[in-house]
């Protein structure tokens, strides 16, 4: 095996296991003899192994998420390097950039926690939560193109 | 309605679903999708040779060992899912720590004319 998850502490699934995104209600179903919440305290090795093609589709949208981080970092650290300064306003690029690359590390670390929270619902047999990223990414890139946008016209008009 | 189980009982209809009746297709296109990833590692890597040449040569190395792991694909148990998975953030989230003082302190626009 090339990469063992032996090699995991057994405490990782109990720390990040609380982590899960937002807009996902505590979950009230007990499977346990002692009333335990899975929600909150189950490893995602526990429950029943879904059918394998949930997981498959499971790993495709978070590969297909973490595409589209790679490529937010990417786009960002072109502009920031690659692009040539706005007239009159030499930190503009910066401006566009450093909130692409940051928006790329945060689309990471959330697929990979909705991927989490996804693969518990199949194992549990509940249903999945809602995914927050489409919402996310919207809206960040809205800001970020308002700024450019902002950034071009002041560069035109010249900076008072 | 509970899950198929991606096993179509002998002397029974086929399914409408071809996957129903062949679930490799879902795990080939899994290993579809971690060859983009790969190649999407290996891309940026490239990218990167330009400014660092040593984080690229690991970018690089990286996109070999995501591109190995999509031949995993269905044979791993869960934690083992998520062990790979991970891997892909961590690279991630390091990478994009890398372009962000790459953003600051790299060599701009001038020094590649």
């Amino acid at each position: 095996m090339l990469w063992p998850g032996a090699f995991w502490p057994v405490t990782y699934g109990s720390v990040v296991g609380t982590m899960r995104p937002r807009g996902r209600g505590k979950s009230t179903v007990t499977d346990q003899p002692g009333g335990r919440d899975p929600a909150t305290t189950s490893t995602d090795d526990d429950g029943t192994e879904p059918d394998a093609r949930y997981t498959f589709a499971n790993e495709r949208t978070f590969l297909a998420w973490s595409r589209t981080s790679l490529a937010l970092v990417v786009g960002g650290l072109a502009i920031a390097q690659l692009l040539p300064p706005f007239p009159g306003i030499p930190w503009g690029r910066h401006v566009i950039g450093t909130p692409l690359i940051l928006l790329g590390c945060a689309v990471s670390v959330i697929s990979y926690l909705e991927w989490k929270a996804s693969q518990r619902a199949l194992r549990h047999g509940q249903p999945l939560p809602r995914s927050r990223l489409p919402q996310i990414l919207a809206i960040a890139i809205t800001v970020i193109g308002l700024i450019a946008a902002a950034l071009a016209l002041l560069s035109a008009v010249g900076v008072p | 309605m509970s899950p198929p189980t991606g096993k179509t009982p002998a002397g029974e209809e086929p399914a409408d679903d071809i996957e129903y009746a062949d679930p490799g297709l879902a795990r080939e296109r899994t290993e579809l999708a971690w060859t983009r990833t790969a190649i999407a590692f290996a891309a940026l890597g490239a990218a990167l040779l330009k400014f660092r040449p040593v984080v690229g040569l690991l970018v690089l190395v990286l996109s070999a060992v995501v591109w190995r792991l999509g031949r995993l694909s269905g044979t791993a148990s869960t934690a083992d899912l998520r062990a790979r998975l991970l891997l892909i953030t961590v690279t991630t989230v390091a990478v994009s720590v890398v372009a962000l003082v790459l953003s600051f302190l790299g060599p701009g626009i001038v020094s590649l004319r």
